[in-house]
């Protein structure tokens, strides 16, 4: 067996690759980039080690729309039925751009992304320039014609945030069963099929029929969404208790274990996970991190603004106007980028830092200071306990009565 | 052909459809530093070996 490289590009530290069979981008030092054969680059002139930004985003997320029929209670991008959608021309533009700068994936959304006409031809020109378009969509109203369309794609995830009640309670409407119909329809046509599952307060004991539904129809990986007060989701009081946060992280590998599914958090979750204290090389072998905004992630909103990513931060450019994208990559996201280096207490003693970045910047945000630690961390609900606990104490002391002999 | 210079530094797996989801994938975290470790090289070798004729 030979791993076969289908893009590489180079960076300070070496390069990434991207292989296919098994699908994995790797990073490797400049020294293996240049025994598969890659040319020299002007990035390796400079120092290995750096705390400089990759020349670009390995992947974009592209918020094709806001439009949605669905009317979910917490969508996160406040999608209705007529919202604001990339023309067609701008998705290729912006495609042609990101595939000059190296981007290998793009993860397509909306909205309801399948709602658009033209999103194949969108996902066809994505393949053309040598990207692999990926796909975010509720199923909704997928037939057997279109599903087979989506070969296109790479990884397709249907969102599905609980099983037959729960999916109506998670997301206000009676979808359930499109939506495991389109996932049938999607796994008879490719096998990299996979479950997007919020995890709310309230969605949280549902897991496990998710898992076992992943596993019925087997597809390929259940990805656990952390649910953020976000979009329409601000309105909901859906944060995970601290009791459940704490439970996530071996909730899920129990999940992994007894169901043999591949399970995947996301960056969100980081906090959660590194609470437990896992092993921090493994960690960062396996790209295990907190928030990835403006590192391997960017994110694309249907007005054009480019972003860290597609829950927060300030629009950094239009990203329809040509070159802006390039332009704004290695100066930008500095309200992202920024974090580790002036990260608070008690981000600011945590071994996890550099791997979990403080958290989700989009809840921090949400609570009313982007650039605070995230308030859903474990670790952070703790030392915010110890301090509100010696403030009562250094208070209850000031007020006792001196004793003079 | 283990014993070159050149290493694997980052392994992810799959593609991600999601806004945000290159966060964790517990399949992996359940093996330990030695395992990447194990599998850094594996992988390595595996890139550089010759295509089969």
């Amino acid at each position: 067996m030979k791993l076969e490289v289908v893009r590489a590009r180079a960076e300070r530290f070496g390069g990434i690759v991207e292989v296919a069979r098994p699908r994995a981008l790797l990073h490797v030092d400049r020294e293996m980039m240049r025994e598969l054969g890659q040319p020299e680059s002007p990035l390796w002139d400079s120092p290995a080690e750096s705390d400089a930004p990759l020349v670009a985003p390995t992947e974009v997320h592209l918020v094709l729309s806001r439009r949605c029929a669905a009317g979910c209670t917490g969508c996160y991008v406040d999608a209705t039925p007529h919202g604001p959608a990339l023309s067609l021309d701008e998705a290729r533009r912006i495609l042609d751009e990101l595939a000059s700068m190296g981007v290998f994936h793009v993860a397509l959304g909306g909205g309801e992304a399948l709602e658009l006409d033209y999103l194949f031809e969108v996902a066809a020109h994505a393949r053309a320039v040598g990207i692999t378009p990926n796909l975010t969509t509720s199923g909704l109203g997928l037939g057997a014609r279109d599903a087979e369309r989506c070969r296109v794609f790479g990884q397709i995830n249907v969102s599905v945030d609980g099983v037959g009640e729960g999916y109506r309670r998670a997301r206000g409407f009676d979808g359930f069963a499109h939506a495991e119909r389109a996932l049938r329809l999607l796994r008879a046509v490719k096998e990299e099929v996979g479950v997007n599952c919020v995890v709310s307060r309230s969605s949280f004991d549902g897991l496990p029929q998710v898992a076992r539904l992943v596993r019925r129809l087997r597809l390929n990986e259940l990805e656990l969404l952390r649910f953020k007060p976000v979009g329409r989701g601000a309105r909901l009081d859906e944060e995970l208790t601290p009791d459940q946060a704490r439970r996530i992280y071996p909730l899920a590998r129990r999940l992994m274990l007894r169901h043999r599914i591949r399970v995947k958090l996301d960056c969100s979750f980081a906090p959660m996970v590194f609470w437990h204290r896992p092993s921090a090389r493994a960690a960062a072998f396996w790209g295990v991190q907190g928030c990835v905004a403006g590192d391997v992630l960017a994110a694309v909103a249907p007005e054009g603004h480019l972003m860290g990513c597609s829950f927060a931060g300030p629009p950094e450019a239009d990203a329809r106007v040509p070159g802006a994208v390039r332009a704004a990559w290695p100066e930008g996201f500095s309200s992202f980028r920024g974090f580790v280096r002036s990260a608070p207490e008690p981000c600011a003693s945590c071994e996890y830092l550099r791997l979990c970045r403080g958290g989700c910047r989009a809840v921090a945000g949400a609570h009313g200071a982007f650039s605070a630690p995230d308030p859903g961390c474990p670790r952070v609900q703790e030392w915010s306990a110890r301090n509100a606990a010696d403030r009562q104490v250094a208070a209850s002391s000031f007020a006792l009565p001196v004793v003079r002999g | 052909m283990l014993w070159r210079k050149g290493r694997v530094l980052r392994a992810t797996f799959g593609c991600n459809p999601n806004s945000s989801s290159l966060g964790v994938d517990v399949t992996f975290l359940l093996f330990g530093a030695t395992f990447a470790s194990a599998l850094a090289l594996v992988l390595g070798a595996l890139l550089r070996r010759p295509r089969a004729p």
